[in-house]
């Protein structure tokens, strides 16, 4: 059950990954995020923020959300990623989606009415 | 790093912190003729509420695994060796010798037996 | 911005059962795909059978100087031999090319159909009809007035700043706000589906045969037929011998 992805590793050497665990991987980040974004989107909402402040706590929110995921991978984080950045910026727009919408959600039910 | 009773713990009463701080805030804003921003404390409950369930939702997500194909492979028995799909075989010989084999549905088919 | 004070009953007759009949017409459709779908696509054993088939003939093709001469004929014979031989006696028909004319193809097409795109006709023909002509909410972010039609479906005011949403707007904007949230709640089964198909790939048992059956066994009787065999082990006992010393 091991499909194998290659990768050349730094210094031209060949890493073999596990493409199982990969996938598995990318789901539970995908899984984090889209429950960051809806969390987040709520708090935005009944804090109140608007205009910038309120895009402005989404992408706090994101930073925070990739600051946990690394101390909960700990210091040994290439175990487990590929690499860090795309940790961050994977499917910004996607969690930005979802955000709006709970966001709106709460400050009208909080604040327009 | 398995999920635990805790972390649902922490997220259940993260989503019932948040809940409180949204009603709170509605209620003031009903209740208060010059509404102009929210007090300190319904901000504070909120974000800490927020930071509480996004901490929660990382261990509950499920575990992360390694992604490197060796890792996975220190685990396996030499029984797993030997399971080389290329070698099934889907007609073997042996079904005739089965009281439930009927030679006149399959085989016909194949060279003479 | 001039404010506007929406009525409270407006938050709880269209608002919110607006979000509710989207979030549960999605979970709805979700186990509606499963009911109708059943099992995702099964490899039909003729499939099977001619995929394995086509696999050992290209093994024996790339593994048959490892073989003794007879042996190698004798796999050959069960392939290629004119009267008896495997790829010459099944008879497989063309599969359908066009989807048209394959009826389980034209299925699979109407399920996805009737479970994707009905409901999204039918539940958004019916918010607008029973909720129009209400404003519901305002986005917490400025707008400019480009964004006056998207957001202001079934509302024409001139003056109407463009952040307040109508209903009609608002379902759209939670059809699409809700996707990955039913990834979340219903959330496992896409993913653990596309891991188990995936280990079924893994294990040989559902290779899939896209291709013309016919074609491919016409292709590798003639590659199997034109394979010159060469064994690399006809003189392994004296170089043997001489590895010993």
């Amino acid at each position: 059950m091991t499909k194998v992805a290659n990768k050349s590793g730094k210094s031209g050497d060949m890493t073999a990954y596990s493409e199982v665990a990969l996938r598995n991987n990318a789901a539970i980040v995908e899984y984090c995020r889209t429950a960051m974004a809806a969390l987040s989107g709520c708090t935005a909402g009944v804090l109140g923020l608007s205009g910038l402040y309120g895009f402005g706590f989404y992408v706090l929110a994101v930073i925070g959300l990739w600051i946990l995921l690394l101390m909960r991978a700990g210091s040994k984080w290439n175990r487990y990623f590929l690499n860090r950045k795309s940790l961050l910026t994977n499917n910004f727009i996607g969690g930005l989606c979802t955000y709006v919408l709970f966001w709106t959600f709460f400050y009208t039910m909080v604040h327009v009415y | 790093m398995g999920s635990t009773g805790f972390h649902k713990v922490v997220f259940i009463i993260g989503i019932c912190f948040l809940v409180h701080a949204a009603v709170s805030a509605a209620q003031r804003k009903l209740t208060e003729q010059e509404f102009t921003s929210l007090s300190l404390d319904i901000v504070v409950q909120g974000i800490l509420s927020l930071i509480a369930c996004m901490y929660a939702i990382i261990y509950m997500a499920g575990d992360l695994k390694e992604i490197r194909a060796t890792e996975e492979l220190e685990n396996k028995s030499w029984e797993t060796l030997r399971n080389i799909p290329s070698y099934y075989i889907f007609s073997h010989r042996g079904r005739t010798l089965s009281p439930a084999y009927d030679p006149t549905s399959v085989g016909k088919s194949l060279i003479d037996e | 911005m001039a404010e506007l004070l929406l009525d409270a009953n407006i938050r709880g007759w269209v608002f919110l059962p607006i979000v509710v009949i989207t979030f549960l017409v999605g979970v709805l459709r979700h186990y509606v795909s499963l009911l109708i779908g059943g099992s995702q696509k099964k490899a039909n054993i003729e499939q099977v059978q001619d995929s394995q088939a086509l696999l050992r003939a290209r093994l024996l093709r790339e593994n048959g100087k490892y073989l003794t001469r007879s042996a190698f004929q004798m796999r050959r014979y069960y392939f290629n031999d004119e009267e008896v031989g495997y790829f010459l006696t099944q008879k497989r028909t063309a599969p359908a090319s066009n989807p048209m004319t394959d009826p389980s193809m034209m299925m699979d097409m109407l399920k996805g159909n009737l479970t994707n795109v009905l409901p999204m006709i039918v539940i958004g023909g019916w918010i607008n009809w029973m909720f129009s002509g209400f404003v519901t909410t305002k986005v917490p972010f400025p707008l400019t007035l480009r964004f006056k039609p998207m957001l202001q479906r079934g509302i024409e005011l001139v003056s109407l700043d463009p952040a307040w949403v109508s209903s009609a707007s608002w379902y759209f904007l939670n059809v699409f706000g809700l996707r990955s949230i039913y990834a979340l709640v219903l959330g496992e089964n896409n993913a653990a589906d596309q891991s188990r198909q995936f280990q079924d790939q893994m294990s040989g048992a559902a290779v899939q045969m896209s291709v013309d059956p016919k074609a491919a066994f016409k292709a590798e009787w003639e590659a199997l037929e034109l394979y010159q065999h060469q064994s690399v082990l006809s003189n392994i006992e004296s170089e043997m011998d001489v590895l010993e010393g």
